[in-house]
């Protein structure tokens, strides 16, 4: 059997007085695409901070990859986040004095050294050949979302984060992204956690847990 | 792609976004540095010139009779005024040098004014074996004088379009001189604008046998006892005043400290605002970009490399600050130095150091502040936009 | 007091043992064993030298070891370059690890050896603290304990900090010279400037004085200009500097230019990039210790030009020669005494010429009159120190005992009568003497003027 991506054990976070996030026990496999969702302030962005190294538990055992991160320091999570984990946004947070290619090779920068043909494939993975050049500004929601894809995957990431990533996205788009991820999961197998508020995204996952007030309330398995 | 290439490209990037802001940086920064290098030539090469024009007078005790005010320097730094009419005698001088034992070159002169045609020119009568002696920088084209020959200022020279060889008429109260000009002299001060004929000759024509209006001495002394001798000589001279010429050249050193002072004011007064206009600038930069921080953060970025790009952006500047701040400050001290002291300054390229140090210096010390926010930003709080 | 004074080489030993332990980890217990084990041999060897060779041979014996151990690395720095340019992998066969089972323990005892040697050289004055058998003991506890030291600590240094093979020679050459330039009479920097300075001299003497006429046709005042650059002292002190330092930059540049890993197999981009990185974050890291060693290098140079020993110089006191052009020094006259054995420097004023000179009392008991000036070098003057004078120029020591005769960087001796009331000179002789000295050394050698 082998060792899940994700693996909590009383996970707990609080923020002062309020408990975000009531003892949790959750495991995620290689490879599964796990939909979070819940109301707003039901503590599902905290787990995904948590998850993914942005944010330290304050109980509990968290293991992501078999690398325990409360154990990790400061820069520590850092490097556990450049190697490890991809972040996709609601709001993209592209760098806006940055091509679409620069902000790809901003996280190569990070991760090791930009190599700007690398980070055009990738652009070209997503659908975005024709836009290399362009800046943030210059692309629509759904383009953006996608330099956001290329981006958070161009570390070949074994844990692919979504914070809402189709909050801002009409219909048509939200499924062209959808989509995008699906087939990109199906080629480098990697792990994906979607948090979301919306039922037909959380549809597309293999598993969706229900937060409400930090507690799992509710795990339902569409296909295994 | 080379790591540092590509920092620098995104440095820059991120530079050009914010033009108005990068821009008023780059000015602050330049406006402070270039007032630290303007002060620096300005001092440097004012002072030395100074202290140039002190040496150049090559005597360091002046006597002149208690009346009269002295007339110094030369070119730009010409401080003084017409003398008064009063005399010193020539033999109380000698006496009272003799009977104070000190051991001085001494050059004898008298100034006055003589009619040439229907102008009045200044004359100033000199032995010239002791003008050989203790002015060894006059440049002479042409001979020494003989009697019944003068010497000619360069300036007044070429003003009246004598040459040597000419004869010049010369009134005075007393009586006529027929003169032959034997030589034009140059020395680049205000000797470049007298005629020089033996001290007798002039005595005779001005009616004033055994009169001075001045005596250089060179004494072999220095610092102190300078002015120990200088009081040791007042008390045998009642009717003249001996003076040293440090207290000459101090005028002008006087002017020299005014227009520091002034500058060193002014540049404070600019390094501080610019420092804390620095200072406020980078905060809201980085209160701007705080998301564009989280998200580095959030992407892997540890804090010390996100640190280091902010750094490098505030290192950038000053750089460029201070480039820009040595140019213009060479130009300020040319300003300066052209309508004060009417000289041009020195061209001081190791001042460049200063003026990049300034610069750095003022970039790095005012981003202090908001380097230490950009290092403690939270990633989580700032991509949801608290 | 004393300790301070072995500080360096104590440090330089240390420093040797935690490079040579990072340059070969493979082999690091043996290693640290050896370097402490010659050490100690170094110390001993050097006190039967000093035993049984009084005078200068230990010394000379030193300076040649250190001084081929920099030339030994002037050849591997070169060699280092030329196989980083053959753009060929740094080849991690079985020939590289059989040379270093060879290179490691040579490295590592040669330099250990020495390091002891050098400290040995500190216990070698009169001015030693310690009789030869506590001495040798105290630097052979030393020695074991700066090696266990090296051994412990140098693990604790962060693992990414790697020295190349070369690197880790420089580092050792380097310490060793910083070690020996603490030692006056050990310097090798001064000497070898000299050296520099003379050959260039010579070179330009022979070669071009054949070749080109002062008034040759296409030879223009500005190029005799830069000729007599040539002449000048800088050409000593910057081509030593060049000399010195070259090595160490080589290696540098041989460490920057080694060819990255070969990553196109890797299909992975992330992959191939993180192994890119930690490729030139390793060559980076590489990089230190050649570059400390320069900064090593640069404080023996430092060191080695003001040395920090303070010499005997007194203030020339002026004299006059009689009307007969007799100048004469009494034996007792004022706060001088001729006989102290100290050096006595006056100043004899003849027009516009000012000689320098000097009388002393040689430790052979007989007084003697130089300039104080040579035959060579350029005329900055003699002071003493301890058993030796040394010339400001050159900083070469001239032993007591040869004060007085002529040649080399010896004070050039002028002919005197020895009265009982004190010494009698030609002023004409001192005169001639100084000026013919000083026109062919002073003269030339400032921009062949």
């Amino acid at each position: 059997m082998t060792v899940p991506t994700i693996q909590t054990a009383g996970l707990t976070k609080g923020y002062g007085d309020i408990c975000a996030l009531k003892p949790l026990d959750l495991q995620v496999a290689e490879g599964e695409w796990l939909s979070v969702m819940g109301h707003s302030g039901s503590g599902k962005s905290t787990l995904m901070n948590l998850v993914g190294g942005l944010d330290r538990p304050s109980g509990g055992s968290l293991s992501v990859g078999g690398q325990d991160l409360s154990a990790l320091s400061e820069d520590g999570l850092a490097r556990f986040r450049r190697e490890f984990v991809g972040i996709i946004f609601q709001q993209h947070h592209l760098v806006p004095y940055l091509s679409a290619v620069e902000n790809v090779m901003l996280s190569q920068y990070f991760h090791s050294v930009p190599d700007e043909a690398e980070a055009r494939l990738a652009l070209e993975r997503v659908g975005l050949g024709h836009r290399l050049k362009n800046r943030p500004g210059e692309l629509s929601g759904g383009e953006q979302q996608r330099v956001c894809i290329a981006r958070a995957i161009i570390n070949s990431p074994k844990l692919l984060l979504g914070d809402e990533p189709t909050g801002n996205l009409d219909h048509k788009s939200t499924v062209m992204v959808l989509e995008l991820l699906k087939e990109l999961r199906a080629e480098d197998r990697f792990t994906v956690v979607l948090v979301t508020h919306n039922e037909e995204v959380a549809a597309w996952g293999d598993r969706t847990i229900y937060l409400d007030d930090g507690v799992l309330v509710r795990e339902e398995r569409l296909r295994s | 792609m080379n790591r540092r290439r590509w920092l620098i490209k995104l440095l820059l990037a991120a530079l050009a976004h914010r033009t108005g802001r990068t821009l008023l940086l780059l000015s602050v920064l330049a406006m402070a540095s270039s007032l630290a290098t303007a002060l620096g030539v300005v001092s440097l090469s004012m002072g030395k010139r100074v202290s140039e024009e002190v040496r150049k007078y090559g005597a360091n005790l002046v006597v002149v009779p208690a009346a009269a005010r002295l007339e110094v320097g030369s070119g730009g730094l010409n401080f003084g005024a017409i003398s008064d009419p009063a005399y010193l005698d020539q033999g109380r001088v000698e006496k009272a040098l003799a009977s104070g034992g000190l051991k001085a070159e001494r050059s004898f002169h008298l100034r006055g004014a003589l009619r040439m045609k229907d102008a009045d020119v200044l004359v100033e009568g000199v032995n010239f074996a002791d003008v050989r002696r203790l002015f060894p920088w006059w440049q002479l084209r042409g001979g020494w004088p003989g009697p019944g020959e003068t010497v000619v200022g360069s300036d007044l020279a070429q003003r009246l379009k004598l040459k040597a060889g000419d004869t010049v008429e010369l009134t005075g109260t007393a009586q006529t001189l027929k003169l032959k000009v034997s030589g034009v002299v140059v020395t680049g001060g205000e000797e470049d604008d007298l005629f020089f004929l033996a001290l007798p000759e002039l005595q005779g024509a001005l009616g004033l046998p055994g009169q001075l209006t001045e005596v250089r001495l060179l004494v072999s002394a220095e610092g102190d006892t300078l002015k120990d001798k200088a009081a040791a000589l007042q008390p045998l001279l009642p009717d003249a005043k001996v003076r040293e010429v440090r207290q000459i050249a101090r005028t002008s050193e006087g002017l020299l400290a005014k227009v520091k002072l002034l500058m060193t004011l002014v540049t404070a007064v600019v390094l501080i605002s610019a420092g804390s206009s620095v200072t406020g600038t980078m905060s809201t930069t980085v209160l701007e970009r705080s998301r564009e921080i989280g998200l580095m953060k959030a992407i892997g970025g540890t804090r010390w490399e996100v640190l280091l790009i902010f750094c490098g952006e505030a290192l950038l500047l000053g750089v460029v600050g201070g480039v820009v701040g040595y140019l213009l400050g060479s130009g300020i001290a040319v300003f300066i130095t052209r309508t004060v002291f009417s000289a041009a300054p020195e061209f001081i390229p190791w001042l460049s150091a200063v003026s990049l140090a300034v610069s750095l210096f003022l970039a790095l010390l005012g981003s202090v502040g908001p380097m230490i926010s950009v290092f403690k930003l939270d990633p989580v709080r700032s991509l949801r936009g608290e | 007091m004393f300790a301070a004074k072995l500080l360096p080489q104590l440090f330089a030993f240390f420093g040797i043992a935690a490079v040579v332990l990072r340059g070969y980890p493979e082999r690091r217990r043996p290693l640290a064993v050896s370097v402490g084990a010659g050490f100690a041999v170094g110390a001993a060897v050097a006190f039967f030298l000093f035993r049984n060779f009084p005078g200068s041979f230990p010394f000379e014996l030193i300076r040649t070891v250190v001084g081929a151990s920099f030339f030994l690395f002037w050849g591997i720095a070169v060699t280092a370059l030329y196989r980083s340019s053959e753009r060929a992998l740094p080849d991690a066969s079985g020939r590289s690890s059989r040379l270093d089972a060879v290179a490691a323990p040579v490295i590592a005892l040669g330099a250990a050896v020495t390091a002891g040697a050098l400290a040995a050289c500190r216990f070698s004055g009169n001015d030693a603290p310690l009789g030869p058998v506590p001495a040798l003991v105290l630097l052979l506890v030393i020695g074991a304990l700066l090696a266990a030291a090296g051994f412990f600590l140098e693990a604790k240094l962060p693992e990414a900090l790697t020295v190349s093979r070369a690197g880790t020679l420089g580092g050792v050459v380097a310490l060793l010279l910083l070690s020996s330039s603490y030692l006056v009479r050990l310097d090798l920097f001064s000497p070898l400037s000299m050296k520099v300075m003379k050959g260039c001299h010579d070179f330009v003497h022979q070669f071009m004085e054949s070749v080109l006429i002062p008034d040759h046709l296409f030879v223009r005042p500005q190029i005799w200009g830069y000729i007599g650059i040539l002449f000048s002292k800088e050409v000593g002190f910057w081509g030593g500097m060049v000399i010195w330092f070259t090595p160490f930059l080589l290696v540098a540049i041989a460490v920057r230019f080694e060819l990255l890993p070969s990553v196109g197999h890797i299909r992975q981009g992330a992959q191939r990039r993180k192994l890119l990185a930690a490729a030139i974050r390793q060559r980076r890291m590489k990089l230190i210790v050649p570059l400390l060693s320069l900064v090593l290098m640069a404080g023996a140079a430092y060191r080695s030009s003001f040395p920090d020993v303070e010499y005997w110089d007194p203030k020339p006191i002026p004299v006059a020669a009689d009307p007969s052009g007799d100048v004469f020094i009494p034996r007792k006259g004022g706060e001088v005494d001729l006989s102290d054995g100290k050096l006595h420097k006056y100043l004899l004023k003849g027009g516009a010429r000012e000689v320098r000179f000097f009388v002393m009392l040689t430790p052979t008991g007989k007084l003697t009159v130089d300039l104080d000036a040579c035959a060579i070098c350029k005329p900055d003057g003699y002071g003493q120190g301890e058993g030796s004078v040394i010339c400001y120029y050159c900083k070469t020591l001239i032993p007591l005992e040869t004060v007085g005769k002529p040649g080399g960087c010896n004070p050039v001796p002028v002919a005197f009568s020895e009265k009982p009331d004190g010494v009698h000179i030609n002023g004409v002789t001192l005169v001639n003497a100084w000026s013919t000295t000083v026109q062919s050394t002073g003269a030339k050698k400032e921009g062949g003027k």
